[in-house]
């Protein structure tokens, strides 16, 4: 079972329905090849009087743009009235096939669905193979609406009572996209406004700083985040109405008074166990209790040997060698005296807590003890018991314990915070959604300052009023360059490579020429640069294996397309748009003629190179 | 009986019959569809053939009232309602599957072929169109293939019999070229202009057909002081493909053309069937000075048929109707169903449906 149909089925298919002229959309540019390869050894040809038919379209093509007049495809295009259509190919070529299919000469067209937007001639019938397109590097699902592009190439108006899009599945189809694409709604589109430096440099010099606000306001951008934040302030009236039980009661701001009590009372309870279990006593004879210090106990005397909390409670506790040689742990609270005598003690890790000699001296030095012994003077702190409960002292601050409000209070604190919470997000969004706009242009604003193209008062300074004229992507580095005078002495051929290697954004991989010493020299520079601007701008690929296709293009004026195109594995169709968008971004500098009298000049003598032979038959 | 004449048998039986036959010799059998479910009971029974069919044999006799199914799947396809098997679990509620007969493939090709040439008589839509233009912005979203490039053409003829200059943007330089081509014919060379980055062509006529952003530099020239006569007699802007206004790159540029574009000048956008199409209107109504005219329909002017064709050379229709069954996406014809599930078992690694 082959994964997809063949082509030649898929047209004779096609053809026995009646269901033809069709465009058949296909993953790739290689598919449309390979189609069309596929029908070389074909037995079904068409009856002469359409092969002259089309030989006769093709010839008034032809004549008007004589650069496909060597195509390859031409002699299978005539013999089975198929074509390939792909942005591989040259803008001539597909106009050629438009204008076949226009004149229904072709029975199918082989096009990528990348392109279904170009592709602007219907048929009856549309084949879709495929269910997701390639975008940046990624394969995408089709979209609602991009179904629906497809889909309506299909159904000729006045020529068709009915249009047919046909499935036919590859690896990988899946068929639930496309039927809820050819079902469904296409979906809404939203605004995807940047705001880019050559835009900041055009508003502030036709407008005042103080407007621009205003003109910003006027984009889709802002409409549709308006549309978001008036949908937020819709639940914000909500959350008003769900706040209002929870207005000022005795005091105005009762939540934020109540959280705060809320918080200071959960926090209590921790330190305030540790001082319920001890009595100011102990607390305070504590400190005393060192090791070698003599105490009395309830029955007899004894000396501390170390002092300790214990782990679970942190009840203060102490080691005790009593009259006998008995070492005991017990709470701090059982020493009823400290007495003022102190022995040397040699502590030590582990039982019995002192150096063995250590503790026969003290043993000794227990039974040798007077039977009165002074009381060590220990003042002890009345005024914590004064106020057992500690948390009065501390909440004392806080109308709320004897507030008339108070259950109240703690039962809607937890309701009102989270509404008010809410509240506070949906504000903040609203702000951000209403200025962010703005802060991403006077964030512009900055950055054009610190290079100099607008002064600290927002006007275009000299630099400004030139670089407002560069209005194509990587701006910046274009202005900067040239502020650098990286162009300066650059040949035409140098300063095209340079462009084309900016403008390209495609890292498509193949063969190139190779690039000049000076070019590739003037590339190392502009690398350099567009990094340091990286934070600025993203810098391109600036690919000199790209550059060099295009120098070589101006460089030789006896180059041929044919020549040009044997010296790369670019496809035709890219090295003609490769050329096509260099000679827009080398207008842009053309505009430079008055600031830039020998840059323009340049980019001129460049534009007049690249524009010959297939560059010059289209406008 | 082979195995051949007994995997026939078991495809006349109804699912519910093989899901018995199955419980306790195939492993989650509630997963299979039923092609595959004959596959894997003669898989599991193929060192004892005669007890799968001795089993299938007293299933039958269970259900004698079951008349002889005739093994096409177009079976599936009779009217529930007509006469429903009375003790047959009820179908479940979500999907209208098996409720209606899918349409013959005879059905869904009818009306093949070329109308007689008609005179052409404009749509209504685009009458309503043309007429808001005479007072107002009008955002046009209505499917490809409608007819939207009559509405630019008669819009621009309109505007130019007022002595206004009329600038058309397409997003694509392939697009302007065969616009240029095709407004030449009409209107005649002299009379149209195109605008590209490095080339100017008849840049003084009536209509001059450009990208979006060469219209938008010629609108921020024209905003830094530099005078431009053709924008001081601009009396019509039309964007086609104006849902180019979502493009992640480019749509930025749709927007400073429609801001910075002269009060005095109408807008025509001209766009594929979008979502949000009141939004655009609302939105210009909001900028512009007068508010704005939204004309939009869905319905094609040719219709539009799916058709399914496996690639074995089976043509089927995609879905049971003949035409798109507009806000159902389940109701696949039960052929093209079959087929596509015959495609992925036939196609994937596992043999196994992906969902």
């Amino acid at each position: 079972m082959p994964p997809s149909i063949h082509p030649v089925d898929l047209i004779a298919a096609l053809r026995e329905k009646s269901l033809t002229p069709a465009i058949v959309f296909l993953t790739s540019r290689r598919a449309c090849d390979e189609a069309m390869e596929a029908f070389d050894h074909a037995h079904t040809v068409l009856p002469p009087v359409r092969q002259g038919a089309i030989a006769a379209a093709l010839e008034r093509v032809i004549a008007q743009y004589p650069s496909i007049a060597e195509h390859p495809l031409i002699p299978t295009v005539q013999r089975i009235g198929v074509a390939a259509h792909h942005a591989g190919h040259l803008p001539s070529w597909k106009i050629a096939i438009e204008e076949l299919m226009r004149q229904g000469c072709l029975d199918a067209v082989f096009a990528t669905t990348t392109l279904a937007a170009g592709v602007d001639f219907p048929a009856r019938t549309v084949v879709i193979t495929q269910s997701s397109i390639r975008k940046a590097r990624d394969f995408m699902d089709l979209t609602i609406g991009e179904v629906q592009q497809i889909a309506g190439r299909a159904g000729r108006r006045g020529k068709d009572y009915v249009g047919f899009a046909v499935v036919t599945p590859s690896p990988y189809i899946d068929l639930d996209v496309l039927t809820k694409g050819f079902t469904g709604n296409p979906e809404a589109i939203d605004s995807q406004f940047t705001i880019s430096y050559p835009m900041v440099l055009n508003l502030l010099k036709a407008h005042p700083h103080e407007q621009i606000q205003a003109i910003l306001a006027k984009s889709f951008a802002q409409f549709q985040l308006n549309q978001r934040a008036n949908v937020l302030e819709g639940k914000l009236d909500v959350l008003h109405t769900q706040m209002e039980p929870f207005g000022p009661r005795v005091c105005t701001d009762w939540i934020t008074q109540w959280h705060t009590f809320d918080q200071a009372r959960r926090q209590k309870p921790h330190r305030h166990q540790i001082a319920r279990h001890e009595s100011p006593e102990v607390t305070a004879r504590f400190h005393f209790m060192t090791p070698g210090r003599v105490v009395g106990l309830n029955k007899g005397r004894g000396i501390v040997l170390r002092q300790y909390r214990s782990k679970g409670q942190k009840s203060p506790m102490v080691t005790v060698l009593r009259a006998g040689g008995a070492v005991t742990e017990s709470p701090a609270g059982i020493v009823t005296d400290v007495f003022d005598r102190l022995f040397e003690c040699t502590e030590q890790q582990g039982y019995p807590w002192c150096a063995p000699e250590s503790f026969d001296e003290l043993l000794y030095q227990l039974t040798e003890l007077p039977t009165r012994l002074p009381l060590l003077p220990i003042l002890v702190s009345k005024e914590s018991d004064l106020i057992p409960d500690a948390i009065v002292q501390s909440l004392g601050d806080f109308p709320c314990p004897t507030c008339s409000s108070r259950p109240a209070c703690q039962k809607d604190y937890l309701m009102a915070s989270r509404l008010r919470q809410e509240q506070q997000r949906h504000i903040k969004s609203i702000q951000a959604l209403r200025t962010s706009l703005w802060h991403r242009f006077q964030e512009r604003i900055e950055v054009l300052q610190t290079f100099g193209y607008l002064s600290p008062t927002s006007h275009l300074t000299d630099d400004g009023e030139w670089a407002r004229l560069i209005r194509i992507d990587h701006s910046l580095l274009i202005t900067e360059l040239i502020r650098a005078e990286a162009f300066a002495g650059a040949d035409p051929a140098v300063l095209t490579g340079v462009m084309a290697s900016i403008a390209h954004d495609d890292d498509r991989p193949g063969a190139f020429p190779r690039v000049s010493t000076g070019l590739s020299s003037l590339l190392g520079q502009v690398r350099k640069l567009a990094e340091s601007l990286s934070p600025y701008e993203d810098p391109p690929l600036l690919r000199a294996d790209i550059a060099a296709v295009a120098e070589r293009w101006v460089s030789d004026p006896s180059l041929t397309w044919i020549g040009l195109c044997r010296s790369t594995t670019m496809a035709e169709g890219d090295i003609y748009r490769l050329l096509a968008r260099t000679l827009e971004f080398l207008s842009q500098l053309h505009t430079l003629r008055s600031t830039h009298p020998g840059l323009a000049d340049s980019a001129s003598q460049a534009i007049a190179l690249i524009r010959r032979g297939v560059l010059e038959e289209l406008p | 009986m082979t195995s051949n004449e007994l995997e026939q048998l078991l495809a006349q039986q109804p699912i519910a019959v093989l899901h018995k036959l199955a419980r306790g010799r195939v492993h989650r059998h509630f997963r299979a569809g039923k092609r595959r479910l004959i596959e894997l009971l003669l898989q599991h029974s193929s060192q004892n053939l005669a007890g799968l069919e001795s089993d299938l044999h007293a299933l039958m006799s269970e259900r004698p009232t079951q008349p002889q199914i005739a093994p096409t799947p177009a079976r599936q396809t009779v009217p529930r309602h007509t006469a429903p098997p009375p003790n047959r679990r009820p179908h479940r509620a979500h999907e209208p599957e098996s409720t209606e007969p899918g349409v013959s493939l005879a059905a869904w090709l009818e009306g093949l072929g070329v109308p007689s040439p008609q005179p052409f008589v404009p749509d209504p839509w685009q009458e309503e169109a043309l007429a808001g233009l005479a007072e107002t912005d009008v955002v046009v979203s209505v499917p490809t293939g409608s007819g939207k490039t009559y509405v630019a053409v008669e819009a621009a003829r309109r505007a130019m019999d007022e002595n206004r200059t009329v600038i058309y943007t397409s997003p694509l330089k392939a697009l302007s070229n065969t616009k240029f081509t095709e407004f030449s014919k009409i209107f005649g060379s002299d009379r149209v202009g195109i605008l590209t980055g490095d080339r100017q062509d008849n840049s003084q006529a009536p209509i001059l057909i450009m990208t979006t952003e060469i219209l938008r530099n010629l609108l921020y020239d024209a905003a830094s002081g530099e005078i431009d006569v053709r924008l001081d007699t601009l009396g019509l802007v039309i964007l086609d493909e104006s849902q180019y206004l979502a493009d992640p790159e480019r749509g930025v540029v749709w927007e400073e053309t429609i801001i910075f574009c002269p009060s005095q000048a109408k807008l025509l956008l001209l766009s594929a069937s979008i979502g949000n199409p009141q939004d655009i209107a609302d939105w210009l109504t909001s900028i512009r000075p007068s508010p704005c005219r939204l004309v939009r329909h869905s319905k094609r002017t040719v219709p539009l048929r799916a058709g399914f064709l496996h690639p074995n050379g089976k043509l089927t229709p995609l879905f049971r109707t003949a035409g798109i069954p507009y806000g159902h996406p389940g109701q696949l014809h039960p052929e093209a169903k079959r087929l596509f599930l015959q495609y992925e078992e036939d196609t994937l690694p596992s043999g196994r449906p992906r969902r």
